[in-house]
Parts: C-alpha cells; sequence; structure tokens
C-alpha cells in the first residue's frame, strides 16, 4: 500500500514538472514570436486588439473589415475589436487585466474599470511622449479640461472622448401628468420645492409612482466628494478644503429628513431601497418625475426613446468633475507590443470623421442613410450595429441624426463652457495606504447607504448609529489621510 | 535504480486502472493544484506588470499579512462569522433530516412512476440559479403585489415589510436553501437506499419488523456511512457561505445586514470597488484553511469512533 502510494507521487511530481515545462516552453514561443514581430514592424501591417464596452453587435465584423480596410490605408493597421457588455466590463476587464491578456486599447472611464485606480496598478501605459508624438490631432480637437482633468499623478494614462465636460441634475417630469394638473415646472428648485407637485399627484393619481426613485438615489447635496458614494467630501464652496463626513453635517441631515418625509408620504415606492430598475414604470408611463443627469437637448433625447413628452429643468448647477471628466476614455494598454500604432489609431478615431462615423453608425446604405451631407437616417439593418456612440471617441465628429438641430454640437460647446469646477477637480486619492480601511467602510456604506439617501430608515435614528459603524471601521484615518494627499496637492498646485 | 524500475513495473501492471484515473487526476492537477501557487498573491500587494501574468506575481511587494487585515479589523468581522459558520450549520443539520426523510420516504412509495415524478419535482430546483431564485422568492415577499402581502391584505392584516425586517431572515433564508437543495441530497441516500440488499427486508419481514422498524433498523444503519461522508464534506465547506443565498435572495438590501452578512458577500463588498485581488485571495486562503482544519478534526475524531466511516 504505502510503496504504490509513493510511486503515485512520483507520478503526480514527474506530472507537474512536465506541465511546468510544457507551459514554460509555451511562454517562451510567446516571447520569440514577438520579438519577431517587434522587428517586422516597419512593412508587415499591425493588428490592434481593442476592448471596448457595449452589448457585442451582429454586425461587428462586417463593419470592422470595412475599418480596417481604410485603417490599413491610412496608418498601416488593422483592428481586431471585442466588445464586452456594460454589466460584465468590469469585472471581466479586471482580470484580464491581471493575467495579462494581450490587449492594445481599452475602454476605461470612473464608473466602469476604474481609470485612476488601473492606472495606479500599472494596468494603462502612460501616454504623454506618445500624446506628443503621434496624437497632435487630439491635443488639438479636445477641449484642454479633458487631458488636464484626467491626469493622474501628473501624467495621462488615456484619452478622454470630446463630449460633454460638466455634470448637471435635471427633475424630469412626465409631460402629459404635468399638463393634466397644470403644474409649474419652474417651481421645481430644491428638493423640499417638490412636495407640492408629489401630493397633488399622489392624491389624484393612485396608480402612479409620484416619484421614480432608485436604490442608488442620492439627494444633491452641496459636496464634491472624494471617492464617490463615500460620505468623504470637502463642500462645494470650500475656501479651506476641509474633508467632512458628510453624515455628520446639518446638510445632510436637513435633506435626509425631506427624503424621509417623501417616503412615510408613499411619493416613493416602499421597495425603492432594493429598487435596481424602474424601466416598467418608464415604459407604462406610470411615473410623474424623478432625477436625471443631463446633456444639451436632453429632453428630445428622453421623449423620443420613451415615446411621450418628458420635459426637465435644473436640479444642479453643472458642475465639472473628476468624474465627469473621465466619463469615457480610451487607454493603451501596458503590455500593448504597438503603443505607437495604438495612438495613431486613436489619434484618427478622434479626427477623422469616416472613421469614426464607420464605428459608431456602421456602413452607409447598410446601416444608415444619408439625409444630407452631416444628417443621417438609421435604415433597418441598424439594430445590428447599434453602438454606444458615447464610448467610441470624439462625439463631436458623429452624424445628427434625423430631427437633431443643427447647432447640436454648438450647444454641447456652450455646455461645455458654461461647466463650473468642482473644488476637487484634477485630485485623485491614493487609496493604497488605507485599503484596508476602505474595505470596511464600503460595507458600512453598503448596510446603510441607500436606506438613508432613500428615505427608507429614519435619518433621526440611523444617522447616528451609521456614524458609530464608520468611525468602528476607521473613517477617521480615511478621511486624514485624504485630508494630507489634499493639502499636498494644494500646495503643489497653488489651489 | 531500483525504485523507478519497480515505479514503470507498478505503472505497466496497473495501466487500465490508472488510466482511469488520469482523466480525474489532470482535471484536479489543473484547476486545483497548480492555482494553489497563487495562494502567494494573498501575501503581496498585487500590481500588473507588463510582462504578464507570472512577472506581475514576483514584480508585485512582498505585504506579510496585511492583505488579511481588513477582515478582521471591525466587529462586522464577529457578525459574518457568526452568521456563516450558524447558517451551515443549520443547513448541514436540517438538510441532513430532511434528505433522508425524503429519501426514506421516496423508497418506500410503491408506485415507482409516482416516485420518479416526486423526485424529479423535488430535483429540479437544485438546478435553478440564484438569481431566479431570488426572484421567485420576491414574488411572496414583494411589499406591493408579493403573495405573502395580498393574502395578508384580504384577511385584514397589516402588510409586512419583509425586505426591512432582519427577524425574518433567518428562516426564510433557511427555508429557501431547504426547498433548493433537499431534492438533490435525498437523490445521494435514495440511490444508497436502493443498493440495500432486498434480502434483508425480506428477512425483517419474516420476522415480523413492521415498517418503521424495518427503517430504523436497517435502513439508517446501512446509510450511516454514507451520511458520515457527505457530512464530512459538509463540514469543509463551512466557512464558505453560498454567494447567490445571502446576496440575491435578500435583494442586498442593507437594513437586512445584520442576519444576511457572511464572508463572502462581506469580501465581495469590500473589494468591488477596488478591486484588490490580493485582498480577496487572502480571504479565500482564510477559508480553506480553516476548512481544512476542520475536515482533518472531524476526521479525526469519526475515526476514533468508528474506522470504517471516516474518509480516510
Amino acid at each position: 500500500m504505502n510503496k504504490k502510494r509513493k510511486s503515485f507521487s512520483l507520478l503526480l511530481i514527474s506530472l507537474v514538472a512536465l506541465s511546468l515545462i510544457v507551459s514554460a516552453c509555451g511562454g517562451n514561443k510567446a516571447d520569440n514570436s514577438a520579438a519577431k514581430g517587434n522587428s517586422g514592424k516597419s512593412e508587415k501591417p499591425v493588428e490592434l486588439i481593442w476592448y471596448t464596452i457595449g452589448a457585442p453587435q451582429k454586425d461587428l465584423k462586417r463593419v470592422v473589415d470595412e475599418v480596417n480596410k481604410y485603417t490599413l490605408e491610412k496608418i498601416n493597421a488593422t483592428i481586431d475589436m471585442k466588445m464586452i457588455d456594460f454589466g460584465d466590463y468590469t469585472q471581466k476587464m479586471q482580470v484580464m487585466a491581471a493575467s495579462g491578456e494581450p490587449m492594445d486599447i481599452m475602454f476605461t472611464s470612473s464608473w466602469a474599470f476604474d481609470y485612476v485606480q488601473n492606472a495606479r496598478k500599472g494596468a494603462f501605459m502612460e501616454l504623454d511622449d506618445l500624446l506628443s508624438k503621434y496624437g497632435k490631432g487630439i491635443t488639438d480637437t479636445l477641449d484642454p479640461a479633458f487631458l488636464e482633468g484626467s491626469k493622474v499623478d501628473g501624467h495621462n494614462y488615456a484619452i478622454p472622448a470630446n463630449k460633454e465636460l460638466p455634470a448637471q441634475e435635471v427633475w424630469r417630469f412626465n409631460k402629459e401628468l404635468l399638463d393634466k394638473y397644470n403644474l409649474d415646472i419652474s417651481k421645481a428648485t430644491t428638493m423640499e420645492s417638490l412636495e407640492p407637485m408629489l401630493k397633488t399627484i399622489k392624491e389624484n393619481e393612485p396608480g402612479i409612482t409620484p416619484y421614480a426613485m432608485l436604490k442608488d438615489f442620492m439627494p444633491v447635496m452641496p459636496f464634491d466628494y472624494v471617492i464617490e458614494k463615500m460620505p468623504m467630501a470637502v463642500y462645494m464652496d470650500t475656501k479651506d478644503y476641509k474633508v467632512v463626513n458628510i453624515l455628520e453635517t446639518p446638510e445632510a441631515k436637513s435633506t435626509l429628513e425631506t427624503v424621509r418625509k417623501f417616503y412615510q408620504a408613499g411619493y416613493v415606492s416602499p421597495e425603492v431601497a432594493t429598487t435596481t430598475s424602474v424601466d416598467d414604470l418608464y415604459k407604462s408611463g406610470k411615473w410623474f418625475m424623478d432625477r436625471a443627469a443631463t446633456q444639451p437637448l436632453a429632453d428630445n433625447l428622453w421623449s423620443a426613446s420613451y415615446g411621450y413628452p418628458v420635459v426637465s429643468t435644473p436640479a444642479s448647477q453643472p458642475y465639472i468633475y473628476n468624474w465627469s471628466v473621465m466619463g469615457s476614455m480610451q487607454a493603451i494598454s501596458a503590455n500593448s507590443e504597438h503603443p505607437e500604432k495604438a495612438m495613431e489609431f486613436l489619434n484618427l478615431l478622434n479626427t477623422d470623421s469616416y472613421l469614426r462615423n464607420l464605428i459608431d453608425s456602421g456602413i452607409e446604405g447598410v446601416h444608415y442613410e444619408k439625409v444630407n451631407d452631416n444628417t443621417v437616417k438609421n435604415l433597418a439593418d441598424a439594430k445590428n450595429y447599434d453602438m454606444p456612440t458615447f464610448s467610441l471617441g470624439n462625439v463631436m465628429i458623429t452624424y445628427l441624426n434625423e430631427g437633431d438641430p443643427e447647432n447640436k454640437w454648438d450647444e454641447f460647446k456652450k455646455f461645455n463652457a458654461s461647466g463650473i469646477n468642482a473644488p476637487l477637480l484634477g485630485f485623485n486619492f491614493d487609496t493604497s495606504a488605507v485599503t484596508n480601511e476602505i474595505a470596511a467602510v464600503q460595507n458600512v456604506k453598503e448596510e446603510f447607504w441607500s436606506s438613508l439617501m432613500t428615505g427608507t430608515v429614519d435619518p433621526n435614528e440611523y444617522l447616528a448609529k451609521a456614524n458609530e459603524k464608520f468611525k468602528a471601521a476607521g473613517l477617521d484615518k480615511i478621511i486624514a489621510e485624504a485630508q494630507k494627499q489634499i493639502d499636498e496637492w494644494r500646495a503643489a498646485n497653488n489651489k | 535504480m531500483k525504485m523507478v524500475g519497480g515505479f514503470f513495473r507498478d505503472i505497466i501492471k496497473n495501466k487500465v486502472l490508472l488510466l482511469m484515473v488520469l482523466p480525474g487526476a489532470l482535471w484536479f492537477l489543473f484547476f486545483s493544484y497548480m492555482p494553489m501557487f497563487g495562494t502567494i498573491i494573498a501575501f503581496k500587494q498585487y500590481r500588473f506588470s507588463r510582462d504578464g501574468f507570472w512577472a506581475s506575481i514576483v514584480n508585485s511587494k512582498w505585504v506579510g499579512l496585511d492583505n488579511f487585515k481588513f477582515l478582521f479589523s471591525t466587529n462586522d468581522a464577529y457578525i459574518i462569522t457568526r452568521n456563516t459558520l450558524l447558517y451551515n450549520v443549520a443547513f448541514i443539520i436540517i438538510g441532513l433530516i430532511l434528505s433522508v426523510l425524503m429519501a426514506v420516504v421516496l423508497s418506500e412509495i410503491a408506485n415507482k412512476r409516482l416516485a420518479k415524478v416526486y423526485q424529479t419535482g423535488m430535483f429540479l430546483p437544485y438546478f435553478l440559479s440564484w438569481v431566479i431564485v431570488g426572484y421567485f422568492a420576491f414574488s411572496f415577499l414583494s411589499s406591493e403585489r408579493g403573495l405573502l402581502n395580498q393574502v395578508f391584505k384580504s384577511l385584514g392584516w397589516e402588510s409586512m415589510q419583509w425586505y426591512n425586517d432582519p427577524k425574518v431572515w433567518p428562516y426564510i433564508l433557511i427555508l429557501v436553501y431547504l426547498w433548493k437543495a433537499v431534492g438533490y441530497n435525498s437523490v445521494v441516500y435514495l440511490a444508497a437506499i436502493m443498493g440495500i440488499d432486498k434480502s434483508l427486508y425480506e428477512a425483517a419481514m419474516i420476522d415480523g419488523a413492521s415498517k418503521f422498524q424495518q427503517i430504523r433498523n436497517i435502513t439508517i444503519p446501512l446509510l450511516t456511512p454514507i451520511i458520515t461522508i457527505m457530512t464530512l464534506l459538509a463540514v469543509g465547506k463551512i466557512f464558505y457561505a453560498d454567494f447567490g443565498l445571502f446576496y440575491q435572495v435578500p435583494r442586498d438590501s442593507g437594513t437586512l445586514y445584520s442576519v444576511t452578512n457572511v464572508i463572502d458577500t462581506y469580501v465581495y463588498r469590500g473589494l468591488k470597488t477596488t478591486g484588490e485581488i490580493g485582498m480577496s485571495t487572502a480571504a479565500g486562503l482564510y477559508q480553506s484553511v480553516v476548512g481544512f482544519v476542520l475536515v482533518m478534526t472531524s476526521n479525526y475524531i469519526v475515526r476514533k469512533f468508528d474506522k470504517d466511516s471516516a474518509l480516510f
């Protein structure tokens, strides 16, 4: 018995050794071929692997073939475009970047596959030199605030898309109900000011949800957050850049009391703290109002997608935040074999109207047809190639859709110019000294955040409970670390 | 030299058996043993290197036990450990009793076709994903349109805010788990019962034993080894919580965390934004080590009492 066991373990060991040798050989081979690829680069066309966000499209290959014909001629490169759906993108890219999967270009942002963290972890290549050498077109067309605002520790690691720069919140209303009860939209300013309108709807329309709210709702409060949806923040009008715990401020208390009042009055669904989607309400039109992030001409967009008129009025100022600047970017992978070509391609994508529109809308005559020079109409096949426009570079060189006003992009530029810089614009918190505390605070946040922010629990009771737990989890240490970094950042940037 | 010669002779002698073991052995080798090298990530601050995965591991900074700290740094550590352990103990004990009971009942049903129908019906929930089970539960517990609250309303009772009431969730979670798992486990015991020599029952019947006596004196004793093995295996996983059950079914409702937060959901919530794989590896390693120790101890205890029932 014993002898058999020994020989079996010997077999096991030899198998391990064998497989290690095999895998080592495999690794070497890959390296060799890579080296070869590099040396022959000047003549052979280069293939760039590009991961981007969005539901994979049926006609992707067809369009990419068309793209490759063009890029081959222009920059002697082809692309291999891979799409990963919105819900999976962060996780899959996280794993692929960690395991060193070969890729050249990838989508990153403040809300999916986090840009700042992954730049710090070394997932992206530093682009400063490449940008000045091969990215002339980008620096010329892009609003300088984008490149300035997306620097991490003083360097650029990704190319932001030229699009709306500030973020502004608006109150949205279902216009049919607004008209029916003759309610005045201009009266909607603060959260408290909504009460009479919501009351009218609640009393007269039993089947309607007055306020369509989700579990990640957060009232507009005058703060710029160190990390989004975490309680560390500075006041919007701060002079001394003092980091506070927002849940200890009087502003938060009074706002949350208002939300609580709404919850108790039944203006929001009793299940709001676990509601992740209200699409059913939008589809059936059984909602009166909600809050959303806007962009120029957004009312048209919403009305078209819901099939009934939606109107809006500002709920906040247009502020330029870190996260709004980093809303959509393309980075070059740290392990890219062809960073120069990748930059050339990104440059072309952001400046060349033909290429940008081909990637965005598909092939003319198949997916769309031109109405006039820069306005297009979708054809039936457009559903086989429906890309998220904002995620693929400069949106201001894309075609207008039928019904868009001629001055759409001027409106965008005007909107961008109207943006007010948030106090922490350009500051990126380096969490590596407090990772344990962040993980613990994150858990406390998950426990209390939704129920407090949606009014599901009484703030007078739960704010104290939450703060006590936040303290135990190390929030003070995070605030101290953030304060230290912000002070250093202010000193370095003369803020 | 002699040993090597003996080694090859052994291989040739047992080639058929070894060949049969090979696929399974390879599977374990590639998916269980090779990844074990990755546990060193638990002691590193993992940072990407442009030369691939191995280079990333080698070049990352050693941080000692820092990655384990977040698991124990707050008073949540007590809650998640307690929840994980108590729920699993409840699942093991109640699950065992119900599964064996179901298996015995199924084996005693005279109409074999009907028994098959019941068996399939009970088996089916096991194949549903937790997301779907979560929605099943939601259709009962939703405060506005849920079945239970509709019934309450028609009876004139006050409706319940199920997803805001931590008191009821230990029962709901155990109930949902049992609904999903018992059918599957009972099949294992049913197969064991089918393997029991029928002549034993015939002899008992001739001796005048009632059905109940037959079950107590033949079925249960003969099931003991398989019950022990199944329980030992479950004990090894006692530090792993079923993520879907504790995340999807309570709809990630914050007010319920005191009774639904377990090690796996805690790790997920803490790290989903930072994506520190060093820390998640640390959590996984901690669970494995505790599981390993528990299996060894319980196997040792079992062996003391009944050598044949032990795993090894």
